[in-house]
């Protein structure tokens, strides 16, 4: 398989400029203070400081260039090398490289480059700012990467969207002893069930109508059961389905304790039929039923929604399920932890993960800018994460102290951008409140 | 889990006693439920139903039925909960009404599409406006056209019978769509009656081996996508959808020969036996007959025997199994008789008469022949379609001898 690796991570924000990472490298690296030498560069003066480092790429440009044979990527470490006694000393790589991570070494008159110090780089613990980190990269992508993809390739999802990755994560953490269930909505239409005769999944699946998609799971679940064979139960559903008109049925199945991993994929709306209000639209937000409007009738302008949304997993935690937890996609590691305790869950009950799930088409920003905008939303305080189990009461995942102004994540997207100053003071406002009530739940709510 | 013993005698022990209660028609039907050993049965209470569930709740607690129970928040989920059963392959079966068959539509629709062998009773009743907790067929006779086999029975043992004969008829292979019993609210639901139980081995052996998702399943043994989106304007979509949409038709025809069959091999194995289809009553050498559904026929064959004690030449064809319609046994029928009265319990509100009557005249257009025909709508939201009704539906329908056809139908209950 591919396999991704450590590197050293750089956050421009703390940097100042100060040097002592490239002393640092110097010194390990030719036992001077010559910090030409450094293999670390910080470029830049005053502000906006830049790296030039080497990334370690997975698909090394330096490599290919290379007319010698000189550099290679080790296997095991992920480590690009350079071999002195095959280098020509051409200077090839420092072309290829785009990162400006490979570079002359005036003094030994060949290249030198980050070696990462065999997994120790001197440069990190010199930074007196926290601004280097060397970080373990895509756990996930290495634990599970060899799994199998249980959704079909070239699943017709919108560009941009990240709900068929969290479908193809969540089903190949799952696995194939799977029975799932794809109400009407985004993850259907992207073709987990098909079209006419086709499927776009490797589990058996259905669609169950909007409106029963818990009921219907549990009497599968529960014939396996009846018979002895172990099978997962999961519904993979919409925002909508799920906090709307098939409310009744997971409500239903919640209080009965039905054995199974119940996950909304949160997108805010009917993104699928064409970006309608649900309950879980927030305050504010425009929809193709909630329309910012020209005018006014009877003195009200209409400018996005006029409820706040329903919060649906505090809902399904006065449930007493089994395990309630929210997630987001922008932090994949604590969903996977969650999905983990879901499943594990709802072996003996039921378990609910509601995923917040940014829509590039329905919210209105760049296709490229999901991850961000589902960051955005927890760094605001605008959902928070956290789970719940009735032993152990609601606890935050990802505590945010000091959440940034709502605003920060209001004005990354089209669908707040008519906003009045009122509109956004009623939004802060609820987000403070909405953190305080979580807050309280997190502190009273212990015990089943 | 179907115990089902092929191996025993095909023949009903001629000297074994039938074990002989008194029970109301509801718990008759959750007897029969018992006897066919289903997987699963998911219930929800309402009026007149809930001494049945109440039954089948009962059975399960007391150890009498091994089957999983679900009570569930309302009757979409009922039938949802069954849908899941039935693709996992549960024998299944729950029983509502009126508002709960009303609530149920979405799913209700979905389970012939689906070709899901589930079995439900109907313990019919009138409504929902005016509200009206009583019996009547209005809500069966609405849900007609969504193709699930109907059958309608006319007295208690009938229920039990039919309600443990409708899980064969769904599971045959040659049908495999839902089945509905129709059982009278009030007059079956809580008539009291004398009632011969079968023997459980005999219904074992009746019952045969259970296989109800052979054709659609959500297994992980077998993967496949169950339901995919299908249609469009051309091309493969909407003709798979067409060879889908015959294939039920298909089903729903060849159910008309396995009624028959499977009430055949009950009066062998259990020795009762009941029209499959259509019911004639003295009907060979009559001149005119009125039609019945459901428990007034008990009413209206007095009212015929006394009629034909005043020398009138009058029968009576009862309809059985109303979905699929039986139209060559009806056919059948009709060439014997010169003039016909239909007796409806419930209204159809496009055509101005009975629905049963509206089906019918479709079938008479089939005779070759004019037949007189008209509509008598009564039994509406609980009202007793007692022996004098009967004598004035016979002397109505007589007046057809010779007489006009009216137009409007005849409302039974309004003055008398």
């Amino acid at each position: 398989m591919v396999r991704a690796f450590n590197t050293i991570a750089f956050d421009a924000a703390k940097c100042d400029g100060c040097g002592d990472c490239m002393v640092a490298c110097a010194q390990a690296k030719t036992g001077t203070d010559d910090i030409a030498r450094s293999r670390i560069q910080i470029v830049g003066r005053e502000k906006d400081f830049e790296l030039a480092l080497c990334r370690q790429c997975a698909d090394p440009k330096c490599v290919t260039v290379c007319p010698a044979g000189a550099l290679g990527k080790d296997g095991e470490t992920g480590v690009i090398g350079w071999d002195a006694s095959k280098c020509v000393d051409c200077l090839l790589c420092t072309v290829g490289c785009a990162y400006a991570g490979i570079a002359l070494d005036e003094v030994s008159g060949h290249v030198s480059k980050c070696d990462t110090c065999d997994g120790n780089p001197a440069c990190v613990p010199a930074c007196p700012h926290g601004a280097l980190k060397y970080i373990t990269t895509a756990n996930i992508y290495n634990e599970v990467g060899d799994w199998e993809d249980l959704f079909a390739p070239g699943l017709a999802g919108c560009q941009g969207c990240n709900t068929e990755l969290l479908m193809r994560h969540t089903l190949r953490r799952v696995g194939p002893d799977t029975v799932l269930a794809t109400p009407p909505g985004c993850v259907p239409g992207m073709g987990s069930v098909g079209f006419n005769g086709t499927t776009g999944t490797k589990v058996p699946v259905f669609h169950p109508l909007l409106t029963n998609t818990a009921a219907m799971l549990a009497g599968i679940k529960r014939q396996y059961k009846r018979v002895g064979r172990e099978i997962n139960a999961l519904a993979i559903a919409g925002d909508g389905g799920a906090s709307d008109v098939g409310f009744q049925s997971l409500s239903g199945a919640a209080e009965r304790g039905e054995q199974m991993l119940f996950m909304v994929v949160d997108n805010e709306g009917y993104m699928n039929t064409g970006m309608q209000r649900s309950s879980c639209t927030p305050y504010g937000a425009w929809t193709s039923t909630t329309p910012v409007g020209a005018g006014c009738s009877a003195g009200m302008p209409s400018q996005g929604k006029t409820q706040d949304a329903k919060n649906l997993p505090l809902i399904m935690v006065n449930h007493r399920c089994a395990y309630v937890a929210t997630a987001s996609t922008a932090y994949m590691e604590d969903l996977y932890e969650k999905l983990d305790k879901a499943l594990l869950a709802s072996k003996t009950g039921f378990a609910y993960l509601h995923v917040y799930s940014p829509c590039t088409t329905g919210w209105r920003f760049p296709t490229h800018q999901n991850m961000e905008v589902a960051r955005k939303a927890v760094e605001t305080n605008f959902v928070m994460l956290w789970e719940f189990t009735p032993q152990k009461g609601l606890r935050f995942t990802k505590p945010v102290d000091d959440p940034l102004p709502v605003t920060e994540y209001l004005k990354v997207m089209g669908r707040f951008r008519h906003l009045s100053e009122d509109q956004i003071t009623h939004i802060q406002g609820k987000v403070v409140e909405n953190a305080k009530f979580v807050q309280r739940f997190s502190e009273q709510a212990h015990g089943g | 889990m179907s115990t089902a013993t092929l191996e025993k005698p095909a023949t009903a022990d001629a000297a074994r006693k039938p074990k002989v209660i008194l029970c109301e028609g509801n718990e008759a039907a959750a007897l029969g439920v018992a006897l066919a050993r289903p997987d699963m049965v998911a219930v929800y209470p309402i009026t007149p139903q809930s001494s049945l569930v109440e039954h089948v709740a009962k059975l399960i607690a007391d150890g009498r039925m091994d089957a999983d129970i679900v009570d569930a928040e309302g009757e979409h989920s009922v039938l949802s909960v069954l849908q899941g059963g039935a693709l996992a392959g549960a024998r299944t079966y729950t029983a509502t009404c009126g508002p709960g068959l009303a609530f149920m539509f979405e799913p209700y629709f979905r389970t012939t599409g689906m070709r899901l062998p589930i079995v439900m009773s109907i313990v019919t009743r009138d409504g929902i406006t005016p509200q009206c907790v009583w019996g009547g067929h209005q809500d069966a006779m609405t849900v007609r056209e969504v193709g699930w086999v109907q059958i309608y029975c006319e007295s208690v043992q009938e229920v039990l019978d039919t309600t443990v004969m409708a899980f064969r008829i769904a599971e045959d292979h040659d049908v495999m769509l839902p089945v509905n019993i129709c059982l009278d609210g009030n007059y079956l639901s809580y008539g009291t009656s004398r009632v011969e139980l079968p023997d459980q081995a005999d219904v074992d052996a009746f019952m045969g081996p259970k296989d109800v998702n052979w054709h659609v399943a959500l297994d992980p043994l077998r993967p496949m996508a169950v339901d995919p989106l299908t249609g469009g304007s051309g091309g493969k979509g909407p003709s798979t959808f067409v060879r889908y949409r015959k294939s039920q038709c298909r089903g729903m025809q060849n159910a008309l020969s396995v009624i028959t069959k499977v009430h055949e091999e009950w009066a062998q194995r259990i020795g009762r036996s009941y029209a499959p289809l259509v019911e004639e009553y003295r009907l060979d050498d009559a001149d005119f007959a009125i039609m019945t559904l459901g428990s007034m026929t008990g009413a209206a064959k007095d009212a015929v025997d006394e009629a034909r004690e005043a020398g009138k030449k009058v029968g009576l064809i009862k309809i059985k199994t109303f979905s699929p319609f039986p139209i060559d046994a009806l056919l059948q029928a009709f060439r014997k008789i010169r003039a016909l009265g239909v007796v409806d319990r419930s209204v159809g509100f496009r055509w101005n008469c009975g629905p049963m009557y509206q089906e019918t005249m479709g079938v008479l257009y089939r005779l070759g022949r004019q037949l007189p025909s008209m509509s008598f709508i009564g039994g509406l939201a609980g009202a007793d379609l007692t022996i004098p009704h009967f004598h004035r539906v016979i002397e109505e329908t007589e007046a057809l001898l010779t007489g006009p056809m009216p137009s409007e139908p005849v409302w039974l209950n309004e003055k008398d």
